[in-house]
């Protein structure tokens, strides 16, 4: 979904060499260069990556909304792959995250739901197959013999959906595909199905919508072949056995009450969503299903 | 061939201007070689630290993904790498894979992941990193592998566009025509003017020439002198001496024509005083007999015969001389009897030399040629040829008409024409005779001339010479000789 879709993560056309050349090498280092240090009793809040260079408005608005609800400092962590945020959440490094959907049904059984946006007044999106204008293809099947783009391995849309309907036809990425590759992010399934890189890719409908308003001149390079149902939306989520539990209903208020807050307010408009509201893990059955049958596949 | 006899044939004021815009043209060219040669050479330099630094970042960026053979990473790299390097302007960035097939390309359409190196772009890149240029299509080619611990997982290959170099090269270029061009202009115009100021003093020389060629000799004044370079002034000097001697020249020419005029003068006076003296004294005996014989008719008869014959001889001695020299005004060409009188006028002169006339005129009617050069010129050659023969030789004189000419001929027995002097008759030029000539060639020569007449001379089989002049016929225009050579006529005609 969005977190691996990073929309905002355009790239600063005021960028140097030298910081290009370092952030190509490792922009999980310069991301972790920008955190202050933990502080002693500094909340823990993990993000996947979509948080680059552009994204850091974002990240220091959301750092001082949480900051002003909780009382209490608050240091965010980005990783490259959802894997790795979900891996340091479980093993208790992180308070709670904002994770893809995928993850959170695989270990559903260790986490719980403290609050899911609402898109167009939603707790839902879609995932959508898309591909270059030129691309001579209408459906799903069409895309045989493409190389395909994915976005993450633990996305739902970047990857999950894709292989489902794969699975449904019992086949895998590498037969039905002639060469596929994971971007590690949204917006870059959308570059590179735009660029030909990929003749198509598996990307976040939210993701998608969000750009085609912001960046149409390379949005309009893809078109969507396939929708799916509507999924329950990426959540925030904490350990079902917090260490602090005030802290996870303190997050969880907080979120909820966010279109209350002017900074709060600020954060909905960049990321265009309506706000958050508390979820039943019963939003995330059609999801779980899908990752069941692939999973059964391998 | 015949270009640069008419090149050498220019003015030396075209010439100079020529030949320095000429040399300009061909230092231009040199140093625009120089030039351009040096300007490649720099452009080159500075591409390839360009490229350098520019495969340097590029390899640093795509170097891990390619170990990992990431697509997107690397093809993430080479995107944002196009908006990072201004100058260098990629028009395509491909990392190849050992095997040859693409890893990624900035341009994913046309080297398609995953698909053959194409042979377009192989054949341009060698197996060698480097950088390799196309000046003539505007292309340069980059090759740098990638290496992890010696080995190679790849290679960058890039197309770069240096359309921009040549248009520097370009401009460089045309600059330099232009300014090299103007200059050229600028040299030869000034060249030109300044040789035409310098060669202003040969002009004026050129003129004073010409007007010697014309017969007047004028020193060149010193108001032409100022402001001119010291050859020049020399050449002046020289000039206003040989116009100097050649004015003393003509004036003693003019004194000594007028001696030869009064000389020939007092010739002709003693000529007809004894022509009229001769029979004067058979004429006062006639009268004398008249006196005591009269009464007898037959005396008288014969007496007043001889008184007759007496007188019509002194009346054709002086119309002949009034006839040679009276004032031509009519065109009305020659006659054989123009051309006979002048037996009456020379005839004495053979008389008293003892010498034989052979005299043999062809000419039938009149022809259209001017009577008084015809006889001037006829009788000064033949008072010539008289004092050339000696007693008892034979002085000839043949006229005809042929081939739209009157052609006489006069041949003496004579010791022969020297050949200065022969030279100087048939000659064109101006020159005056050579000394010991009196002015009876000088003037046989300016009568003929001023005809478009010719002379030729060639020696007779008999000895002497013979002298042939020819007048061709003049229809359409006067016979009118100038006021001037008449009067070198009257002067001369018995010299």
């Amino acid at each position: 979904m969005f977190w691996g879709g990073s929309f905002l993560n355009r790239a600063s056309p005021i960028l140097g060499r030298r910081r290009f050349v370092a952030g190509l090498i490792s922009s999980a280092a310069l991301s972790n260069q920008l955190l202050p240090a933990k502080a002693a009793d500094a909340v823990t809040f993990g993000l996947n990556p979509l948080f680059l260079d552009s994204d850091i408005q974002l990240l220091s608005l959301i750092q001082k909304f949480l900051e002003a609800q909780l009382g209490r400092p608050v240091q965010l962590v980005k990783r490259r792959t959802y894997q790795e945020i979900t891996a340091m959440l479980l093993s208790g490094q992180l308070d709670a995250a904002w994770i893809c959907d995928d993850p959170y049904v695989q270990h559903q059984d260790q986490l719980t739901l403290l609050a899911v946006p609402l898109y167009r007044r939603e707790p839902l999106y879609q995932t959508y197959v898309i591909v270059g204008e030129d691309l001579k293809a209408n459906s799903f099947d069409d895309i045989k013999g493409t190389v395909h783009a994915f976005s993450d391995p633990d996305s739902t849309s970047g990857y999950l959906v894709t292989r489902y309907l794969l699975a449904l036809k019992h086949t895998t990425p590498a037969e039905f595909f002639r060469e596929f590759f994971f971007t590690y992010g949204h917006r870059n399934v959308v570059r590179a199905v735009a660029s030909g890189l990929a003749g198509s890719g598996s990307v976040d409908g939210y993701v998608w919508d969000v750009m085609n308003e912001r960046e149409p001149d390379l949005v309009k390079k893809t078109r969507v072949i396939y929708r799916s149902e509507p999924l329950g939306f990426p959540p925030i989520v904490g350990l079902q056995s917090p260490r602090d539990p005030n802290l996870a209903r303190s997050l969880a208020a907080a979120f909820i009450g966010m279109p209350s807050d002017p900074v709060g307010r600020q954060i909905l408009t960049l990321l265009e969503l309506d706000g958050f509201t508390s979820a039943t893990p019963d939003l995330y059955h059609a999801t779980k299903e899908k990752w069941l049958v692939v999973k059964a596949q391998v | 061939m015949l270009q640069i006899a008419r090149i050498r044939s220019w003015p030396l004021a075209w010439k100079v201007p020529v030949l320095v815009a000429g040399l300009m043209v061909g230092i231009a060219a040199l140093i625009s070689q120089v030039v351009l040669s040096r300007l490649e050479s720099n452009q080159e330099n500075s591409l390839r630290q360009l490229t350098d630094a520019y495969l340097d970042g590029l390899s640093a960026a795509v170097l891990q993904p390619a170990t990992r053979a990431d697509v997107w990473e690397t093809f993430d790299a080479l995107d944002r790498a196009r908006s990072h390097y201004s100058g260098v302007v990629a028009r395509s960035v491909v990392v190849a894979l050992p095997d040859d097939t693409i890893l990624a390309a900035s341009d994913p359409t046309r080297f398609p992941v995953r698909s053959k190196v194409p042979a377009d772009l192989a054949q341009h890149i060698p197996s060698t990193d480097g950088l390799f240029i196309d000046n003539s299509g505007g292309r340069a080619w980059l090759a740098r592998t990638l290496r992890v611990e010696g080995y190679s997982v790849g290679r960058i290959l890039a197309e770069i566009d240096i359309a921009d170099l040549l248009r520097v090269r370009r401009e460089v270029l045309w600059t330099l025509i232009r300014v090299n061009g103007a200059l050229t202009i600028a040299f030869a115009a000034i060249g030109y003017l300044a040789l035409k100021r310098m060669l202003q003093p040969l002009s004026v020389l050129t003129s004073y020439v010409e007007q010697v060629r014309e017969g007047r000799a004028e020193p060149i004044p010193e108001g032409n002198r100022r402001r001119i370079a010291a050859e020049f002034r020399q050449l002046f000097d020289r000039f206003n001496a040989m116009a100097k001697a050649l004015s003393e020249r003509e004036t003693l020419a003019s004194q000594l024509a007028a001696q030869e005029k009064y000389a020939v003068l007092g010739k002709l006076a003693s000529g007809m005083a004894h022509e009229v003296n001769n029979p004067l004294g058979g004429l006062f005996n006639a009268l004398e007999t008249l006196r005591r014989h009269g009464a007898d008719p037959a005396v008288r008869e014969s007496t007043l015969n001889l008184l007759q014959r007496g007188l019509t001889h002194i009346r054709n001695v002086v119309r002949s001389t009034l006839v040679s020299y009276r004032h031509e005004t009519a065109p009305n060409g020659a006659g054989a009897a123009d051309i006979d009188d002048l037996r009456l006028l020379i005839e004495p002169e053979v008389a008293r030399k003892g010498i034989v006339l052979d005299w043999l005129n062809e000419v039938r009617g009149r022809l259209p040629v001017a009577v008084g050069s015809v006889r001037q010129a006829t009788l000064n050659l033949l008072i010539n040829a008289c004092a050339a023969t000696p007693a008892g030789g034979v002085v000839r004189l043949r006229a005809r008409e042929e081939k739209g000419s009157l052609i006489v001929e006069v041949g003496d027995e004579g010791p022969g024409l020297p050949t200065v002097l022969t030279n100087y008759l048939v000659a064109a030029t101006e020159e005056l005779a050579p000394a010991g000539d009196g002015l009876g060639l000088w003037i046989v020569r300016r009568l003929v001339a001023v005809e478009d007449g010719s002379i030729s001379v060639e020696r007779a089989q008999t000895g002497g010479t013979i002298i042939r002049v020819m007048w061709p016929f003049k229809v359409a225009r006067s016979y009118q000789i100038d006021r001037d050579t008449r009067a070198e006529g009257e002067i001369a005609h018995v010299g």
